[in-house]
């Protein structure tokens, strides 16, 4: 059974945001809510009640890793996992996420068993 | 400001001089050689590409909408069929003697559950396969931007060039620093190419 929680998805394509959203619900995360790029998805992690970011890297305003770095120096989101699901696909981009403190990296395009696969290596390590 | 000294001992006032006459030269070049014509046709042609490249973008992404609506209908559907098979199969096991004397009406609602589940992982990739908008747009982006760079320059160029007018102030050219999708990674050892090499370059490195 999935651990309920309030997912966050951050990506500037609201068609990326849709896909996400729906796999996340046929895993059995049906409470989501989205954001377009790193700014307004600060400002609602800041003032609302999430569980886990799933988000893209290059957005507008605040790509992804600016986000990742705000989360973890907020010490009330840097508990907040970050499984960053993108297009970047270089190895120095790969290991600037890992050090930077994301729980997951995921290269578009992605399968559904790519998703939950990695949703629950994240989970076991959090202990959930 | 006081000049600084380059590291072969000239000045940075004589380089821009040198840099200064090397521009008019080429400017003069273009000029003679026909191209600053040419060069303002391709120009004036960029606002084109670039609008072209939007509607790309803006059409693949209505298609891609489409195609989601038609898949979170469709797995409704399929959802509604393969609950309604597995009703009847129940219905069918709790009759007395009817799952005996026609074993194929048990095996046909089972079929249905089967072919609904079977239809929604489909529905599943065919929702999936959307998110060539995103990578696409990512890529188109990219290029509406080089374009809007380029023409800049090449303005600038131009304005240089006219026999009376403003010079133009040329604007470097800064590189991305973020790629989007690789849309050649033949050749290249400083990208990964599937989820795999993500996982083995993570825990190569202890993560």
């Amino acid at each position: 059974m999935a651990t309920p929680m309030k997912f966050l998805i951050v990506d500037d394509f609201s068609t990326m945001r849709r896909i996400v959203r729906n796999l996340l619900k046929e895993i059995g995360h049906a409470d989501t809510d989205e954001a377009e790029d790193g700014v307004e998805a600060l400002n609602k992690l800041r003032n609302g009640n999430y569980g886990f970011v799933v988000s893209d890297i290059n957005m507008p305003n605040m790509n992804g890793f600016q986000l990742l770095a705000e989360i973890k120096k907020d010490d009330a989101l840097k508990h907040l996992p970050v499984l960053m699901v993108t297009a970047e696909a270089r190895k120095e981009d790969i290991v600037q996420a890992a050090q930077g403190g994301a729980a997951g990296y995921i290269v578009k395009p992605f399968t559904k068993a790519t998703l939950e696969d990695k949703l629950a290596n994240i989970f076991k390590k959090m202990g959930l | 400001m006081e000049p600084v000294e380059t590291p072969t001992g000239q000045s940075s006032d004589q380089m821009f001089q040198q840099l200064g006459a090397i521009t008019r030269q080429l400017h003069e070049a273009l000029k003679e050689l026909g191209y600053a014509d040419q060069l303002k046709g391709s120009v004036e042609q960029l606002p084109d590409a670039q609008s072209r490249l939007s509607y790309i973008a803006r059409l693949t992404g209505e298609a891609a909408d489409k195609v989601l609506n038609h898949v979170d209908g469709a797995k409704t559907e399929q959802a509604f069929i393969a609950e309604r098979g597995r009703l009847l199969e129940g219905t069918i096991s709790r009759v007395p003697g009817l799952a005996k004397a026609m074993p194929e009406l048990l095996q046909w609602s089972h079929d249905v559950v089967t072919h609904a589940e079977q239809t929604d992982n489909r529905l599943t990739e065919i929702m999936l396969a959307q998110d060539f908008h995103d990578l696409t747009g990512q890529v188109i982006q990219r290029v509406v931007q080089l374009a809007g760079t380029i023409e800049e320059q090449l303005l600038a160029l131009l304005l240089q060039s006219a026999p009376s007018g403003t010079p133009g102030q040329d604007k470097a050219y800064v590189a991305h620093a973020l790629e989007g999708p690789v849309v050649n990674a033949e050749g290249r050892t400083d990208v990964v190419t599937d989820q795999k090499d993500v996982d083995d370059l993570l825990a190569s490195l202890g993560f």
